[in-house]
C-alpha cells in the first residue's frame, strides 16, 4: 500500500465530469440571469446580455439544460448517494469541520455532505423546473396553482443557491486537491484515502487498483 | 399630478356600450369577430385588443329577468399585484395620478402580472408576445381630459375626478340608494371604483373578485424569498470566509499510524 501512496486515483469518469459541469453552469447561468430579472436595481445583468427579452429567453433554456442535466445526474449519483448508517456519525461531528473529530467513519464515494446536498439539489431542482414550466406559460393553469408556482421557485433557488456556496467553497478552496477532480477526473490516493476511504478500500478489494 | 379616481356607478347603466366601443377608438384597437353565445355580452371576454368590456350579467328574479351590466377594465390599484411581479422596469408602471399604465415597449411577454392581478385583467397576445391593458388614458388625463370611456358614456354611470370627490360622491350615492362601494379594501385600494345597487351580490356576478387583495404567494415571492435569495449566499459566503480564516482549508492529512485527525 505503501508504495502506491504517491500514486493517482481516476475518481471521476469524462460522462460524470460533463454531467457535473453542465449541471453546474446551467445552474449558474439560471441563477445570473434570474437574478437580474427578479432585482430592478441590477439591470447591469439584462443589459450586458442584451436586454430583458433576451435575458427571459436565455432563462428558459438555461432552465432546459439544468432539467436535463438534473436527470443526468441523478442516474450517475443516485447510487454514490443513498445515505448509510455510517453517515451519522459523520454529521453528527460535522464531519470534522468546524470541531476536531475523533471518530469519523471512512466515507464512501460522497461524505454525508455531499450526499445531502446532492438530494437537496435533486428535490429542490425539481421544484424548481416545475413551478418554472408554470411560468413559462401559467394561462392554462389554475392562478393559485401558478402563484405558487413563482413562490416556490424561488423558494427553491434560495436553498439551492445559498447550499451552491458551500459546495463551491468546500470544493475548491475549502479543500485542497479537490476541485482538480472535476477538470481531469484525477485524485491522488493520499486524498482519496482520506475523503473517500471505503470507496478507495472497495475498489481495491475488487482488484481495481489505482494506476 | 393630482390622484384620480374613475368612478363606476352600476345603477345607472344601460348596458349601451359606449364606454367600449370609445376605448377601442381611442387606443386604436381592431374590433374582434364574435359570434351568438346566448348572452348580449359581446366580446364575451376582455383581450389583448378588447381593454373595457360591458359584462351582461343575468338573473332570475320572481318578477322575471334582471340584468345586471357592468363595465370591466383595469381597476388601478394603489399598490399593484401586476407592477409588483413584472420583471421589467418600465414595463408597468404606478403613476401619480394613479393610472398603472403598460408600456408594451418594455414588456417581455412573460406573463406573470396575469398571474399576478386580483381583478384577472392583463391580456396576453401569442403573437405580438406581449400584454395589452387599460391605461386609464394616460395620455388623455395628463392632457387634462376625462379618459375615452368616461367622454362617451351617455348616462353618468362613468365619472372622472380628483380622488377625494369620487370617494365621497360614491359613498353618497351608495347610501342613497341602499347599496355598496366595492372594492372596500383599506389595504388594497383602487383608482377605479364601483357604485353596486344593494340588491345585487357581487359573488354571483361573473368575474368580479369579492375581496381583492394583494395575493400572498406573490408577497411572499417579492417581500419574503426574493430578498433571502441574496441574503442566504451573502450569509453563507460569510460563513465560508470566516471558516476559512478561522479554521484553515480541511487538508489532507498525512495517515499515521491509528489515528485520523483534523486539520
Ligand atoms: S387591476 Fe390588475 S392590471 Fe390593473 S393595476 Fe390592478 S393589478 Fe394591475
Ligand atoms: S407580461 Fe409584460 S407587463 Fe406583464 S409582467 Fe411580464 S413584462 Fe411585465
Amino acid at each position: 500500500m505503501a508504495s502506491s501512496r504517491e500514486k493517482m486515483v481516476y475518481v471521476s469518469t469524462a460522462e460524470e465530469r460533463i454531467i457535473h459541469w453542465m449541471l453546474a453552469g446551467s445552474c449558474l447561468f439560471a441563477l445570473i440571469t434570474g437574478l437580474g430579472l427578479m432585482f430592478h436595481s441590477w439591470e447591469i445583468i439584462p443589459t450586458m446580455l442584451g436586454g430583458y427579452y433576451a435575458t427571459k429567453w436565455m432563462h428558459i433554456f438555461s432552465g432546459v439544460v439544468f432539467a436535463i442535466s438534473l436527470v443526468a445526474a441523478s442516474i450517475i449519483w443516485w447510487e454514490h448517494c443513498k445515505f448509510v448508517p455510517d453517515d451519522l456519525k459523520w454529521v453528527s461531528q460535522a464531519g470534522g469541520y468546524l470541531w476536531e473529530a475523533h471518530d469519523l467513519p471512512p466515507c464512501g464515494m460522497y461524505n454525508a455532505g455531499q450526499k445531502l446536498f446532492f438530494w437537496c439539489v435533486f428535490a429542490f431542482g425539481i421544484i424548481v423546473v416545475l413551478s418554472g414550466i408554470v411560468m413559462f406559460n401559467p394561462l392554462p393553469f389554475n392562478v393559485t396553482l401558478a402563484r405558487w408556482a413563482y413562490m416556490l421557485h424561488v423558494m427553491g433557488v434560495l436553498v439551492i443557491a445559498s447550499f451552491f456556496v458551500i459546495h463551491l467553497y468546500l470544493g475548491t478552496v475549502g479543500n485542497p486537491g479537490t476541485v482538480q477532480i472535476m477538470f481531469h477526473g484525477w485524485a491522488t490516493r493520499e486524498y482519496c484515502e482520506f475523503h473517500k476511504g471505503k470507496w478507495l478500500a472497495d475498489r481495491e478489494s475488487k482488484g481495481d487498483a489505482s494506476e | 399630478m393630482a390622484e384620480y379616481i374613475k368612478l363606476i356607478d352600476l345603477t345607472k347603466c344601460t348596458g349601451c356600450r359606449g364606454c367600449q366601443v370609445a376605448c377601442k377608438q381611442w387606443n386604436e384597437l381592431p374590433a374582434e369577430k364574435t359570434g351568438f353565445t346566448g348572452s348580449l355580452q359581446n366580446p364575451m371576454d376582455l383581450s389583448y385588443s378588447t381593454w373595457c368590456l360591458i359584462r351582461y350579467d343575468e338573473f332570475d328574479e320572481a318578477d322575471g329577468m334582471k340584468w345586471i351590466m357592468r363595465h370591466d377594465a383595469c381597476m388601478h390599484c394603489d399598490w399593484p399585484a401586476c407592477v409588483k411581479a413584472c420583471p421589467s422596469p418600465g414595463a408597468l408602471v404606478k403613476t401619480d395620478s394613479g393610472a398603472v399604465v403598460h408600456d408594451p415597449n418594455y414588456c417581455i411577454g412573460c406573463k406573470a402580472c396575469i398571474v399576478a392581478c386580483p381583478f384577472d385583467i392583463p391580456r396576453y397576445s401569442e403573437h405580438e408576445e406581449k400584454i395589452a391593458k387599460c391605461t386609464l388614458c394616460y395620455n388623455r388625463i395628463t392632457d387634462g381630459k376625462s379618459p375615452a370611456c368616461v367622454t362617451a358614456c351617455p348616462t353618468g354611470t362613468l365619472e372622472f375626478g380628483p380622488k377625494e370627490d369620487m370617494l365621497a360622491k360614491a359613498h353618497a350615492r351608495a347610501e342613497a340608494v341602499g347599496g355598496s362601494v366595492y372594492p372596500n379594501n383599506p389595504k388594497y385600494e383602487t383608482h377605479v371604483i364601483y357604485v353596486v345597487p344593494g340588491d345585487v351580490k357581487l359573488a354571483a356576478l361573473q368575474h368580479v373578485n369579492p375581496n381583492p387583495k394583494m395575493p400572498t404567494t406573490i408577497l411572499w415571492w417579492k417581500n419574503l424569498f426574493k430578498p433571502f435569495t441574496l441574503i442566504g449566499m451573502g450569509g453563507v459566503a460569510g460563513m465560508a470566509a470566516l471558516h476559512y480564516f478561522i479554521k484553515g482549508p480541511h487538508r489532507v492529512e498525512k495517515k499515521e499510524e491509528g489515528g485520523e485527525a483534523d486539520g
